[in-house]
């Protein structure tokens, strides 16, 4: 049977937070469309986005959730935030203000995540350096202090969006491989597939039913 | 005609929408749409050459390359020769970036590319001009003459139809001027829309013409033969038998001998210059060089009338590549020159009676002046044999005065049986290529339809090639390698594909909307089942889309089906998905 655009062995669930207008959207669309959008609406409630990546082999579905940075969403992130396996952290180095609030992100993350949860900073529009407001190094002590993954990218020149998103992917393959991350446990935020027992997934090609009578 | 200003005042207040009783949403200029892009009236100024002197409604919107190019398309490149009238057609590039159609002439437009014939499909980015150009001596002009043309813009190829029309439009205007061509516009936006397989009754400037746009379902060979619709009172309308179909024998007999290898030429997309002495053997000849083919589309780019201020003329003409797959016809004897490292070059005499001496192919190295003799000059050695009766028959029918309009008939059905004996095997080794049904599962994602793979379809030929529908013999192995290289194969085959697919995916729909999803998901998670709800998002984007014959009741029992599996949900996460 050929390999179909469903064909994939895991998903991961990913959550994009940070304050509003720090390029959240942004990232997601140059990450699953490969451009920049430039003039781009507010998010209202949750966008998803999906793109299916190879990890050592594995196809992997990211599912990213990409969440209202505004304040008065806040309140109803909360589901947002459950069975996330990889939360990438967004603030603008243009804007201090967005920075500040990262502690405010990170104890949301913590609080309402798993401890298995691969937590990625990026710091966005690193395209305008004339305009910079936090340096690289503070940003990179933070991370460091915090147990964080950390980038600067930009979602307007494409400049390492990949590579924050593929290492968030990598980190959680790695903690399912070395077992810190326990797949049977209820909100992992990773989903092997095909699923043991019950039946196949609906679109999913790798499953061939007719061969469910005979498993021996 | 003195009182066609009378009979037609102006037209915004004739409009009104009592007229479109039954669709409400037709604005002014919609059905006129339908048919045209605009009219165009082009003179020659003596200062400034050619120039736009009207472009009729005056709304339409034509980029500023757009108009060059039908300004300096729309008059013969050495007109010494064009006294009086002449008729021709061109096609020309779009050149707008944004093309604003109304959702109501949008979806009259999808239901027709659906239904019509693939070779009459509306083009998305050409436009064609039908063209009557009138030069006569004018004392009161400062140079003696009256040279000016008037223009039908229009991206539906139907070349009889419209070649009908500007000819009894033009000489009304050039009589008695504007009022003529907005009573004419305003009888077009009058026009039902060019629905395939309706007969429509086209009233104009006093006549009507009675059409048949052609549809898919129609089979080819039998030309549907129409009868005027009589309705009482009027006078009988004028019936064109054919909306598309072109004199094809009248184009090739001064190269009768070489049909075959003309055909070979076309279907396997080669570049090709016709040159003649005049726009109109020039575009009639490359309409018919086109319409050889069909059913099958020809698919590159096509200029029936191409002179060297078309803003292509630099990309088509280049030495520094090898030329590219088109059909150029040119009259201006620059191009002998131009053109001349060019592989296939027609040339086309007066017409009239045939200098046998073109019926012999030659060498092309041999075309170098202006006074090269009429005739095929090509290297090319034809994979197929010639077909010595159908050219043995046509031959005796110039002798005994046989009428055209009989040899034009016996031609095109020599031309559709060699097309079809072609496409026969492809078709039924494509119709192998499908997956059963029983491989549909909502558990799976569609099936699609297999490759092609060349080497297994040539093996399939030994056995149903085209020898069972022709005596033809020769290389038809190698003609349909040669062919699987061509844009022409290309495009047919995605056409073929794109069908299969669409089909596929009904199908596939029906099948996940008899599925219990709801049993399925009970001991799946979030994650996954929140994957479930987006792909059914994106299952549904696709089979909404408007080219395709979805069924209303099918889309929304998947919907319902998506509501059960939402509510089935963690009420926070209900409220973002509903709200997403």
């Amino acid at each position: 049977m050929a390999a179909g655009p469903y064909n994939y062995s895991y998903i991961f669930k990913y959550i994009i937070i940070g304050d509003m207008g720090v390029g959240k959207s942004c990232l997601l669309h140059q990450f699953t469309e490969k451009k920049f959008m430039a003039d781009c609406p507010h998010t209202i409630g949750v966008e998803f986005g999906t793109r299916i990546i190879e990890v050592s082999g594995q196809k992997i579905k990211l599912q990213i959730w990409d969440t209202a940075g505004q304040e008065r969403f806040r309140a109803v992130t909360r589901s947002y935030y459950r069975g996330a396996a990889g939360a990438l952290m967004v603030y603008d180095i243009t804007r201090r203000s967005t920075y500040n609030h990262l502690s405010s992100w990170l104890t949301d993350a913590r609080n309402l995540t798993n401890p298995n949860t691969v937590i990625f900073l990026i710091g966005n529009k690193s395209d305008l350096e004339a305009q910079r407001d936090v340096t690289y190094e503070e940003a990179k002590q933070f991370a460091d202090e915090n147990g964080l993954m950390f980038l600067e990218a930009s979602a307007k020149t494409g400049d390492n969006v990949e590579d924050a998103f593929l290492e968030t992917a990598r980190k959680i393959y790695q903690n399912i491989q070395d077992g810190s991350l326990d797949l049977n446990a209820a909100e992992s935020g990773v989903q092997h597939k095909p699923s043991t027992g019950g039946r196949p997934n609906p679109l999913n090609t790798d499953q061939q039913p007719s061969n469910e009578g005979c498993r021996c | 005609m003195a009182s066609v200003a009378e009979r037609q005042p102006p037209l915004q207040s004739t409009r009104s929408f009592e007229n479109d009783e039954n669709s409400p949403t037709i604005l002014p200029w919609d059905r006129f749409s339908n048919w045209l892009h605009c009219v165009c009236v082009v003179t020659f100024d003596l200062e400034l050459g050619q120039a736009m002197e009207l472009v009729y409604p005056s709304h339409v919107k034509l980029s500023e390359k757009e108009k060059m190019n039908i300004c300096y398309l729309s008059f013969p490149d050495s007109n010494s020769g064009c006294m009086g009238d002449t008729l021709f057609n061109y096609r020309i590039r779009q050149h707008t970036t944004t093309f604003n159609r109304k959702a109501a002439t949008l979806s009259t437009r999808n239901a027709y590319e659906r239904r019509g014939p693939v070779t009459l499909q509306g083009e998305n980015a050409y436009y064609h001009g039908f063209v009557y150009f009138r030069q006569v001596r004018d004392k009161s002009s400062r140079r003696g003459y009256f040279q000016k043309s008037v223009v039908l813009i229009t991206k539906l190829p139907y070349i009889n139809l419209f070649t009908h029309l500007i000819d009894i439009i033009a000489p009304e205007y050039f009589d008695n001027g504007e009022p003529c061509l907005e009573a004419a516009c305003h009888d077009i936006d009058q026009w039902s829309p060019p629905f395939p397989g309706a007969t429509l009754h086209l009233p104009i400037m006093g006549v009507v013409l009675q059409v048949r746009i052609p549809s898919k379902h129609d089979k080819p060979a039998q030309s549907q033969v129409i009868k005027p619709i009589l309705s009482p009172g009027s006078a009988p309308p004028i019936v064109i038998p054919s909306v598309n179909e072109v004199e094809v024998f009248k184009c090739f007999q001064p190269v009768l001998p070489h049909i075959q290898l003309l055909w070979e030429l076309i279907l396997t997309n080669e570049p090709i210059v016709v040159m003649a002495p005049s726009p109109t053997f020039c575009s009639d000849t490359v309409q018919a060089l086109v319409f050889m083919m069909s059913p099958l589309k020809y698919t590159s780019d096509y200029r029936p009338y191409f002179t060297i201020h078309d803003s292509e003329f630099k990309e088509y003409t280049t030495k520094t590549q090898a030329p590219p797959p088109v059909i150029l016809g040119v009259t201006n004897p620059f191009f002998a020159k131009t053109l001349q490292h060019w592989p296939h070059i027609i040339r086309i005499g007066e017409m009239g009676p045939v200098d046998k001496s073109s019926w012999k192919k030659k060498k092309s190295s041999n075309i170098k002046t202006l006074e090269s003799k009429p005739g095929v000059y090509t290297r090319y050695k034809p994979f197929l044999n010639k077909d010595k009766t159908v050219l043995k028959r046509l031959q005796k029918g110039i002798q005994n005065k046989r009428p055209v309009e009989v040899q034009d008939a016996m031609l095109k059905r020599h031309f559709l049986e060699l097309t079809q004996s072609f496409m026969i095997p492809l078709e039924r080794y494509v119709a192998s290529l499908m997956p059963l049904q029983r491989n549909i599962s909502p558990w799976k994602q569609p099936p699609r339809l297999k490759p092609f793979l060349p080497e297994e379809f040539i093996k399939t030929l030994e056995h149903s090639g085209p020898q069972l529908t022709s005596g033809l013999t020769g290389d038809w192995i190698g003609l349909y390698r040669r062919f699987f290289k061509s844009s022409n194969f290309e495009a047919w085959l995605r056409s073929r594909q794109q069908e299969v697919n669409q089909k596929l995916s009904i199908l596939h729909l029906d099948a996940l909307c008899d599925a219990d999803l709801m049993q399925w998901i009970k001991d799946k998670q979030e994650v996954e089942i929140v994957d479930l709800i987006l792909r059914l998002r994106d299952k549904l984007a696709t089979v909404c889309a408007p080219d395709l014959p979805t069924r209303q009741e099918r889309i929304n029992q998947l919907k319902i089906h998506m509501d059960h599996i939402i509510s089935s949900l963690p009420d926070d996460l209900q409220s973002i998905l509903k709200s997403n």
